[in-house]
């Protein structure tokens, strides 16, 4: 008996079983529930996020000014209306944490991959939907510890969000590194036991419950991305976890595995001899650099779809998508070392990862000319996810290309730790990833609240949001090459400096911009779910499995059997049909000549193992190696 | 399509804009006055109710007012859209065109900031490898620059020109080999380019030797800079962490007087701390005492910092604390025990070197910085000679360079006769990460000769009638009294 009956069955026997609110809302099962709690938590946790960023830019743009406000708000850090430059360091610190993990990473990938893993397979849930609840308490239950933070006396970690020892060891180093910084770490590695929780479970969904027909090369690309970051994630977040544990037992059992010959002020000669602060810098970049394509991919998955669907054409160069994210995924493991081109690290391993890094440009490109070129003679559709989408292409062509001065070791020397790196980052895993979740939640809001967003609010908020994004960052770049250093409380240290502070101004003002386009966004957001025009089934005339399920959320998502899949997922406008949209699981006479279509024409279409018939020796590989079977 | 619009009215967009344009202007032309001159840390200033204050009351109003506006015109553009049952605005178009304004301004943008930000960077390096690197540089920007400028343009005109029309449909068009090709082997091939200039460019830089070059240790702690030079010997002295005296031997230097004597505070210090452990049962019924003539109404903070010290006695953390501050300081009298009779380490070579708060170079002269941390990772930066090394506690790192502009050829170049080079800091280290520096002089030889011999040597060759001079390496903050107060009896300990 095959699972997908099973399934079926027990999905009709709950149909009238009525949940109670608790197994419904609080400890759900079901994907899609979780997807919406990882949503708002994440949203919740973004303007934390996004309000400690214009705090700390009201500081950098005017230093002398006193707001009555912060001290309102704020209390001891912002003494009369002054930020204290203790609190500057705990929120940038906090502002990075907040949105590299909880927003950038659970709330991005977490929702969507929740949300479209099943959804898009064709599956009726996770593939251990109990695993997939505990990964989003434990992510609840991170975000707490670290939003606790900020109520212990000594105030939350404020090394940086890398925090590296012996800064981030030594308690008595900066006020952050007291019980806050034992805080953050505790968060960290709850968050990380919620990554490897979801990825675990990511992972065995894509590969063994795909429902009939859905070869590996008929995934859709977010689904190809939403597999590549949980690999990274899983290979990568155990380092981190390492690191964290290390940098724990040097803080409260006296190893040194990170410390050697301190002297502190306050404390004098340290014991700890023979460890490397350098050591930690490996074990977090291993993780840190693949945390970027962790954070990127789901964003250029969920751009890839949203753009084929909107330029109502198939997407261009489907295989050559997902061998670019491929190599992204394997080159990600190896760059780690560009981020400690000067740490004093041999210069000799400083060349070798500056080649591997400047290859991670070639895929990066390739998927560039193949969005730009999906749009070229496309018939556009701008929906809001559409525009978000193209804002995400934008800031990815931006800020990728600045990657290719930072990846390059001798002009690190100059822009390493300077605004320049800032601007880089915030362009490219920043503002690009944080679109791309936009454009995931405009586009997808239909299926998970079955009501629509207002589309004019959309607008308002893409454009207001894309122009202050630029206004913030660009400016940057150039402070950044007049050597502006990051992390700066006030530019004082150098007289020269202070001809930025106008360019401060004008960013925080952008900045401030930026905050009021997110108000436009979250109101429209909140107020749909409740009031929004009701959704119909496939608002967006798309292809995916997920606009099949109806507007109802059900448990099990269909209501009778999986739908089979006959067709690649981006067969849109094709010549031989009245509709420019083809959705996978209708039947129909041919296999598409795209991009997911059989080599061998007369294949039958309903086999039990059709991703053995795609003939792609990648896939049948995967297919020996992990031993799954697509259904 | 139109099923998702909503209609608006001109008016009520531009009501809407204006007011989000306001809002967001507002504090700009306020603060516009606001002092440019920041070089003053901000100290924090007496609570009182001012301009600014109510400008950023009135900024929150003002938030609140553009969300009621929003919420009020968002109802009326679905009445109005269910009124008419059309759409006002063509919002395809709108932003088919906004995507052509976003090119024309954005490109705008990128001139004006290349121009009026442009004069703003760096001038011309200062140090022999500068140049380089900022050919290195210019050769990224070139290429880069065509491919942003080509790519983007590409895509919002894209966006113009294949915007959704009645009766177009989209081509079917998946897949090119060939093209995929060209555009995978183009990338790949100027890649390999920069790969290979940069290698060039950063073996240059940091694997070649130097045979001439001179080296000056730069010292970083919390928060500030020492230098050491290597004095007459051209040798520098051991130095160590568990030497490190604050007032006498700020960099831990292997100098045997003060080294015992900073042995013999420790013996002392854990004396003391065992007295106190010792004690503690005394200590807790004195404090006691005087808390109990206390009150928290009368005395306040003093008051529950007493109860707070009552409190760490009697639940063991204040000896636990003085246990561990005892193993701590029992650990370093042994390892100073330990080297105190290496010859090796004290060699005397450290006796001639010189600790300054300001680096002298000399121009065209190759200088290795070697780099020691006291406490935290910092990074020395030095954007003018286009260098940066970060500097690691337990772990020694250099950096080779030849400063080629001495300071007063960059004051006319500039034209700015305040002109200095620094060395700061640019790796996060604590509060006053910020304020990190310290000055670098570039001049001629003479100049150069001049200055190193007015600086001090850290242990004074001892004349019969000299008084006990201080040594350099002091700032003011530390106290000038160094090595060779401490150092009771000079000429027998050091062999003069």
């Amino acid at each position: 008996m095959s699972t997908a009956a099973a399934h079926g069955a027990h999905a009709d026997a709950h149909e009238h079983h009525h949940e109670s609110f608790i197994r419904k809302y609080i400890f759900s099962t079901d994907h899609k529930m979780i997807s919406r709690q990882f949503l708002i938590t994440g949203i919740v946790m973004g303007v934390i996020g996004m309000v400690m960023s214009i705090l700390f830019r009201l500081q950098l743009a005017w230093p002398d000014q006193k707001f009555a406000i912060l001290e309102m708000l704020l209390g001891r850090w912002a003494k009369g209306g002054v930020l204290d430059a203790n609190f500057y360091m705990a929120l940038v610190t906090i502002h990075g944490t907040i949105m590299v993990f909880y927003v950038l990473t659970a709330g991005l990938s977490g929702t969507f991959s929740n949300l479209l893993i099943p959804l898009q397979c064709g599956a009726r849930d996770m593939a251990s939907p109990f695993m997939n609840m505990l990964s989003y308490w434990f992510f609840f239950l991170s975000s707490v510890v670290l939003c606790w933070s900020f109520f212990v006396e000594t105030g939350p970690a404020s090394a940086g969000w890398t925090v590296y020892p012996p800064l981030s060891a030594l308690e008595k180093a900066m006020p952050g590194s007291g019980f806050g910084m034992t805080l953050w770490l505790v968060a960290i590695a709850l968050f990380i036991v919620s990554a490897l929780l979801g990825g675990v479970n990511y992972i065995s969904t894509v590969l063994n419950m795909r429902t009939k027909g859905m070869s590996m090369n008929r995934l859709p690309l977010t689904i190809w991305a939403f597999f590549f970051t949980a690999i990274l994630g899983l290979l990568s977040f155990p380092v981190l976890l390492g690191a964290a544990l290390f940098l724990i037992f040097d803080r409260s059992f006296g190893t040194s595995f990170y410390l050697s010959d301190i002297w502190l002020n306050g404390v004098g000669a340290l014991e700890n001899v023979g460890g490397s602060p350098i050591l930690y810098q490996h074990l977090f970049w291993f993780l840190g650099h693949p945390e970027v394509y962790i954070i990127l991919m789901p964003a250029l998955g969920i751009t890839s779809e949203v753009i084929a669907t909107n330029a109502r054409k198939p997407i261009f160069g489907y295989t050559a998508m997902v061998i670019s994210l491929m190599g992204i995924s394997i080159l990600s493991f190896i760059v780690w070392g560009h981020h400690m081109f000067i740490t004093g690290m041999n210069p000799f391993l400083g060349s070798v990862f500056m080649f591997l890094t400047l290859v991670i440009a070639v895929p990066s490109a390739v998927k560039v000319f193949n969005y730009l070129t999906t749009l070229w003679r496309g018939n556009i559709r701008f929906t809001p996810a559409m525009l978000f989408a193209i804002g995400l292409v934008s800031f990815f062509i931006s800020g990728g290309l600045t990657g290719i001065y930072l990846g390059n070791a001798a002009l690190d020397i100059n822009l390493h730790d300077s605004y320049f790196v800032v601007a880089h980052f915030h362009l490219v895993m920043g503002s690009a990833a944080i679109f791309g979740m936009f454009s995931g939640i405009y586009h997808w809001f239909p299926k998970m609240f079955g009501r629509l967003m207002n589309n004019t609010l959309g607008y308002f908020h893409f454009w207001l949001t894309f122009i202050a994004a630029y206004l913030v960052f660009f400016p940057m770049h150039f402070m950044g090459l007049a050597g502006v250093p990051r992390r700066y409380y006030a530019f004082s240290v150098i007289p020269e400096f202070n001809v930025w502070l106008e360019v401060n101004q004008l960013i925080t003002v952008a900045a401030i911009m930026a905050g009021f386009a997110q108000v436009l966004f979250l109101w429209n957001f909140f107020y749909s779910i409740f009031r929004g025009k009701k959704s119909d089934a496939n608002p967006w005339n798309s292809n995916t499995l997920e606009w099949s399920t109806p507007v109802e959320h059900i448990h099990g998502n269909w209501p009778g059997e999986i739908p089979t899949v006959y067709r690649g997922p981006y067969e849109y406008s094709r010549e031989d049909r009245e509709e420019d949209f083809y959705p996978q699981h209708i039947p129909g006479d041919d296999e598409g000549h795209g991009h997911g279509a059989p080599k061998t024409k007369s294949a039958p279409v309903h086999t039990e193992e059709p991703a053995a018939q795609s003939g792609n020796v990648l896939f049948s590989a995967l297919k020996k190696v992990f031993g799954f079977s697509p259904r | 399509m139109k099923k998702m619009m909503f209609g608006w009215s001109g008016a009520k967009l531009f009501l809407l804009a204006s007011l989000l344009l306001t809002a967001t202007l507002a504090p700009l032309s306020v603060f516009a006055q606001a002092d440019p001159a920041s070089d003053v840390i901000p100290a924090p200033k007496e609570f009182s109710l001012s301009t600014s204050d109510l400008v950023s009351y009135a900024y929150w109003v003002l938030a609140l007012l553009v969300l009621l506006v929003i919420v009020y015109i968002f109802n009326i553009g679905a009445a109005s859209e269910k009124l008419t049952g059309r759409a006002v605005i063509n919002w395809t178009k709108v932003n088919a065109w906004m995507s052509i304004i976003f090119l024309v301004a954005g490109s705008a943008g990128v001139a004006y900031e290349l121009i009026y930000h442009g004069k703003l960077l760096l001038p011309e390096a200062a140090s022999a490898h500068g140049d380089s690197i900022d050919n290195m540089f210019n050769w990224t920007f070139g290429i880069t620059f065509v491919v942003f400028v080509v790519t983007e343009v590409l895509l919002f005109y894209f966006l113009f020109k294949y915007r959704q029309k009645e009766g177009q449909k989209a081509a079917y068009y998946f897949h090119n080999n060939q093209l995929e090709i060209i555009w995978t082997i183009v990338p790949a091939i100027v890649l390999t380019f920069l790969v290979l200039r940069g290698y060039s460019t950063w073996h240059n830089i940091t694997q070649t030797p130097e045979p001439k070059a001179k080296q000056i240790e730069i010292f970083g702690y919390q928060f500030g800079w020492k230098a050491r030079y290597a004095g007459d010997d051209n040798k520098f002295g051991e130095a160590n962490f568990n030497f490190i005296d604050p007032a006498t031997n700020e960099l831990g230097l292997a100098i045997k007087p003060s080294v015992i004597a900073l042995r013999d505070t420790l013996v002392a210090d854990t004396g003391r701390l065992g007295k106190d452990l010792r004690t503690l049962p005394a200590i807790l019924k004195q404090k006691a005492d005087q808390l109990s003539k206390m009150s928290l109404a009368a005395d306040g903070k003093a008051y529950t910092d007493l109860e707070q010290e009552l409190e760490d006695i009697r639940n063991g953390n204040k000896a636990s604390e003085l246990r561990k501050m005892m193993k701590r300081k029992g650990v370093q009298i042994q390892r100073i025990n330990a080297t105190l009779a290496s010859k090796d380490m004290f060699n005397e070579a450290a006796n001639d070197d010189k600790v300054t708060t300001e680096i002298h170079l000399i121009k065209d002269q190759p200088y290795t910085f070697r780099y020691r941390a006291r406490d935290v990772i910092h990074s020395a930066y030095m954007p003018y000679f286009r260098a940066q090394m970060n500097v690691v506690p337990g772990m020694l790192t250099s950096f080779t360079f030849t400063p080629t502009k001495t300071t007063k050829q960059m004051q006319d170049e500039e034209k700015n006769p305040e002109f200095q080079f620094y060395l700061f800091c640019a790796k996060i280290c604590g509060s006053a990460h910020y304020n990190m520096k310290i000055k670098i002089v570039v001049e001629s030889e003479s100049e150069y000769n001049a200055w190193i011999e007015k600086q001090k040597r850290v242990v004074e060759p001892v004349q019969p009638e000299a008084p006990a001079a201080p040594a350099a390496g002091s700032d003011t903050t530390a106290t000038p009294k160094t090595a060779i107060k401490s150092n009771q009896k000079p000429s027998l300990a050091m062999g003069f």
